[in-house]
């Protein structure tokens, strides 16, 4: 953990201790801090607009009527991560799972402020992580994505260390054989490969 | 769990190594120790090419747009509404039950109490009466004059037949073990008292005693 992430835990716990006492402005707070961090992750569950709202609602609800009783046995963007995670599984149950797939709305969803540069590199990474699991593609996002370490992300799941390490080995062993470019062809190989 | 590289030692090292560099969180050492290799190792270099393409593209924001503001607005309201209770449908369905087994239990109850008085009533007068049960006797008190009788067994049958018929009397019960009869006179208007002297002095009945003067 660098000091920033420190100092971001030490204010995200000042805001849950507010949100504690019925500060519904520090509820707001953070909800706007975290709101796009989410909003990716959960894309990496579903591409349905409502059902995230709904996630990310069902989170922070659950955030305020716990704040009270967070420990600080992590930090805080592990503990609402978890929820968020739980919740989205839940909510996949209830709605039906949805893969990472080409829309036929993509390109009315791709903000208008996108590069060509950035279109082509969501392009390509959407090829890559069709191919994963739901559970892959949670861990490359943890990882990649947000910048959780293997024990954060074994808490936010609720499962072995180990068991991340397999996701993510596999994951990422998918990616380099799915993925075309910068790797080349040559360098492709199988994951029994030495 | 093996390796997708054709390599040594280290670049197993640095496989495991690249996640972490790329997000910061691996000590300054490990991250010059991979610049080392990534400097001598093709392979790695683009692998770690990749996995550093792979992290800028993570980082773009969603691309699935949610108002944020009208997302908090609904969330805001949801905490002033208060939650539908989930107890609330599994007490309804609770009472639906206990409601079904208690008229269960009343239904039994009427059920028990219907046979137990249909049976009390007809426990004293039992509308069977098996073979072995001995015929239910006469109750002398329900037949008025009736006299007992033992004639003697050397008296003929006709003469018996002789005697009841002029005393207007007949046969309503017996002969018992010991050759007793209960006689009653045929009609009302018949004097018990007067057939009763007349059996007595007639020769030929040992006995003649009125059922109701019997102790």
């Amino acid at each position: 953990m660098n000091d920033d992430d420190t100092d971001s835990d030490v204010t995200d716990r000042m805001l849950l201790q507010r949100m504690s006492a019925g500060d519904r402005v520090a509820l707001g707070i953070l909800y706007h801090s975290y709101h796009g961090r989410l909003c990716r992750f959960l894309t990496r569950l579903t591409r349905r607009a409502d059902v995230i709202e709904e996630v990310i609602n069902d989170c922070f609800w659950i955030a305020w009527q716990k704040a009270g009783s967070f420990h600080g046995d992590s930090r805080v963007s592990t503990w609402l991560m978890g929820i968020a995670y739980r919740c989205g599984l839940k909510a996949l149950r209830q709605h039906g799972d949805e893969p990472v797939e080409d829309d036929p709305r993509h390109e009315e969803r791709t903000p208008a402020h996108d590069l060509d540069e950035d279109r082509e590199l969501r392009d390509w990474l959407s090829k890559g992580l069709e191919r994963l699991s739901a559970d892959q593609r949670v861990v490359i996002e943890l990882v990649y994505g947000v910048g959780h370490t293997l024990d954060d992300v074994a808490v936010i799941m609720q499962c072995p260390v180990g068991t991340v390490k397999a996701r993510l080995f596999h994951a990422r062993v998918k990616l380099r054989n799915v993925l075309p470019g910068l790797a080349g062809d040559s360098a492709r190989h199988t994951e029994s490969a030495p | 769990m093996t390796f997708p590289m054709d390599s040594g030692k280290d670049c197993v090292r640095a496989w495991e190594m690249m996640p972490w560099v790329l997000q910061d969180s691996a000590t300054r050492e490990q991250g010059a120790w991979l610049e080392d290799h990534l400097a001598q190792c093709e392979a790695c270099r683009a692998e770690f090419a990749q996995q550093s393409r792979l992290r800028l593209a993570l980082s773009l924001p969603a691309e699935v747009p949610v108002d944020v503001e009208a997302g908090l607005g609904r969330l805001l309201a949801r905490l002033d509404t208060p939650e539908p209770q989930e107890a609330r449908p599994r007490s309804r369905a609770g009472n639906w039950l206990s409601r079904a087994l208690v008229a269960a239990v009343l239904v039994q109850a009427l059920g028990i109490g219907i046979l137990g008085v249909k049976l009390w009533s007809a426990g004293d007068n039992p509308a069977y009466r098996t073979l072995s049960q001995e015929p239910r006797e006469i109750l002398p008190a329900a037949t008025p004059g009736a006299i007992r009788v033992v004639p003697d067994a050397c008296m003929t049958l006709a003469d018996w037949n002789a005697l009841l018929h002029a005393l207007r009397l007949q046969v309503v019960g017996g002969p018992n073990d010991v050759g007793a009869y209960m006689v009653a006179p045929v009609s009302p208007a018949s004097t018990a008292q007067h057939a009763l002297q007349q059996l007595r002095t007639t020769r030929g009945i040992l006995l003649a005693e009125p059922v109701a003067a019997t102790p």
